[in-house]
């Protein structure tokens, strides 16, 4: 009866005639157009860090006599910086720099959010501890922590990494809370449980599946705050090591020559616009696909 | 309501609390001895030692926290090493500027979140609506430092009309300030109002949408009444709320845009005290900077159940 009911329902398949699987929402929120603008840009850009080493005709430090030289000129593509360097390898070695931060950042924080949220779902008291280790992280609004943590350990790859995942901590796990909050008053899993299922089975199982979504779409979302975090911290002088290229890195040191080489700026000012926007495009796609 | 303010005080007093005591820790944890880095490398080990006992670095660690709060409480903060002059005056000198830049930027935030959120709600031009949907997606979506760069590239360099950095003072020259705070403001503020406009375009719209509205509407209001003396009374509430999150979200984003437009607040201090490893003017800078943001959330926290007394009995 039921399959039936479901097999009237689908639509069918234009090509085979039978009856259409549904799309899994993530994919389908990928094939929108917003879905598909975004990941194209995001990775267009993903692809030119991976591949910095090839496309780059020179080092991402080779100094060379021709400062600020203008985009055009032979063997330098985009032009040169202040200290004669081939800004497109400096371009290219910065979004690799700066994947290679995110990439270890973002997953780490999330990470660790969940699994602090799933300690505290097992206790109070842990709920408690936990609920106020978040409050304090969040007391400190992001540069804030930035600095505190520089502060300690001094400039560098690792303090980034680390002001990232420390800051997406709180978020990822006050997220998972709520939607365990949410789930666990929900019939199914009284049902499971009156089934004789244990807790920490409930709760791997059936609950963290159904409390999924949020988290994907904050991953999207994190990973341009990294972004952030990561050029801001540069601008601040509190980033990745000179002579070192972020993408923050790049467009900080090009601030004091706007006004007779504004080539300097452009190409880490497009790249981290479509960076960004690419995962904040993704990220609504997936979030309204989602929400349906 | 004092119920309620009794319920939220603790907490906050708790993180504040935890943040001295961890900001504390900053200046302890530091690789090496911070009187030899105050002191220079070049520095005896008398004058060393001197800088160790005017720090209090022999003390006991609690009587170190103790005098260090103490002196916060009564605004003695002791001299700078690194900078030089008194801590208190920097912070002093700093504060101004950062609370020039914070509140030009809510200027900013009240006015374009207000007009985002009525053209987004109430027009039918589609072609106003789309422009205001992308500029604030791009707000959104896009770093400070990127309209930051994009400002300045625009109106100090291509136009011309306005100091690509630095700041005069409002007091003092209120002509010449203006034209140093719009930039400055103005990045600070577009992500802000970004999320102004569209939590009140969603308020609005909602309110539009309640059943009241359609008997007023029946009963023959004119659209225009019904929106302003009807719909927006409704829908203001949480923005207000919202508006005070938002206030914490300036103070933390000052830090990144007085870097970008060299203007010389606190977060240039702290900038500088960091580079220069004054530790003791990052301690009290730290802390004044999380007490301010705490205390942001808590009135915020309030005026919310103020305006809505369903939060005071949850």
């Amino acid at each position: 009866m039921t399959t039936l009911a479901a097999a009237q329902k689908a639509p069918l398949d234009s090509r085979t005639g039978k009856p259409r699987r549904p799309r899994h929402p993530y994919r389908a929120a990928l094939a929108t157009a917003r879905g598909r603008t975004g990941l194209g840009l995001v990775l267009l850009v993903v692809l030119a860090g991976l591949l910095a080493p090839l496309l780059a005709g020179h080092g991402p430090t080779d100094q060379s006599a021709l400062a600020l030289a203008g985009p055009g000129t032979p063997g330098h593509p985009l032009g040169t910086d202040d200290l004669g360097r081939d800004l497109l390898a400096r371009l290219l070695h910065g979004i690799r720099a700066d994947l290679g931060i995110i990439a270890v950042a973002v997953p780490l924080g999330a990470v660790l959010g969940c699994l602090l949220a799933l300690a505290a779902a097992c206790h109070p008291l842990a709920d408690t501890v936990v609920q106020r280790a978040f409050d304090l992280v969040l007391a400190f609004p992001g540069l804030i922590l930035a600095l505190a943590v520089t502060a300690i350990l001094g400039p560098g790859r690792v303090p980034v990494i680390l002001v990232i995942a420390l800051a997406e901590i709180p978020v990822f796990g006050r997220l998972l809370r709520t939607g365990i909050l949410v789930q666990r008053g929900r019939e199914y899993v009284t049902a499971a449980r009156v089934g004789g299922t244990s807790g920490g089975r409930i709760l791997t199982r059936h609950i963290l599946p159904n409390a999924a979504d949020p988290l994907v779409v904050q991953f999207a979302v994190s990973l341009t705050v990294a972004v952030f975090i990561e050029g801001a911290m540069s601008f601040l002088g509190v980033g990745v090591r000179p002579p070192e290229p972020t993408l923050g890195a790049v467009l900080s040191q090009s601030m004091p020559y706007l006004a007779q080489a504004p080539h300097f700026a452009a190409g880490p000012l497009v790249t981290v616009t479509a960076l960004v926007l690419g995962l904040s495009l993704t990220a609504e796609a997936l979030s309204r696909e989602i929400r349906r | 309501m004092r119920g309620y303010l009794l319920r939220r005080l603790p907490s906050a007093l708790f993180v504040l609390l935890l943040a001295s005591l961890l900001v504390f820790a900053v200046l302890r944890l530091v690789p090496g001895d911070p009187a030899a880095v105050l002191a220079g490398p070049d520095a005896s080990a008398e004058a060393e030692a001197a800088i160790r006992a005017s720090l209090g670095l022999d003390d006991p660690l609690p009587a170190q926290y103790a005098r260090w709060i103490g002196g916060l409480l009564t605004g003695d903060l002791g001299p700078s090493y690194a900078i030089g002059g008194r801590t208190a005056d920097l912070i002093g000198d700093g504060i101004g500027a950062t609370v020039e830049l914070t509140l030009g930027a809510l200027l900013f935030v009240i006015v374009l979140g207000a007009a985002f959120g009525m053209v987004g709600a109430t027009s039918r031009n589609r072609w106003l609506r789309g422009t205001v949907r992308i500029l604030t997606t791009g707000a959104l979506a896009v770093p400070p430092f990127v309209t930051g760069v994009l400002l300045v590239l625009l109106f100090a360099v291509l136009l011309g009309v306005l100091p690509p950095g630095g700041r005069v003072p409002l007091l003092t020259a209120p002509d010449l300030g203006v034209q140093y705070l719009l930039l400055p403001a103005l990045c600070l503020a577009l992500p802000s109002a970004a999320v102004l406009g569209r939590y009140l375009e969603d308020s609005i719209g909602r309110a539009l949408s309640e059943d009241y509205v359609r008997t007023a509407t029946a009963a023959g209001i004119a659209p225009r009444r019904l929106l302003w003396r009807h719909a927006l009374p409704n829908a203001l509430p949480p923005v207000v709320t919202l508006l005070g999150m938002q206030t914490g979200h300036l103070l933390g984003g000052a830090v990144l845009v007085e870097a970008i437009f060299a203007w010389p607040g606190l977060g240039q201090l702290a900038e500088q005290a960091l580079v220069r490893r004054d530790y003791p003017v990052v301690q009290d800078l730290l802390l004044l900077l999380v007490t301010v943001f705490v205390l942001v959330q808590l009135v915020t926290d309030l005026v919310h159940a103020w305006l809505d007394p369903r939060i005071r009995w949850e």
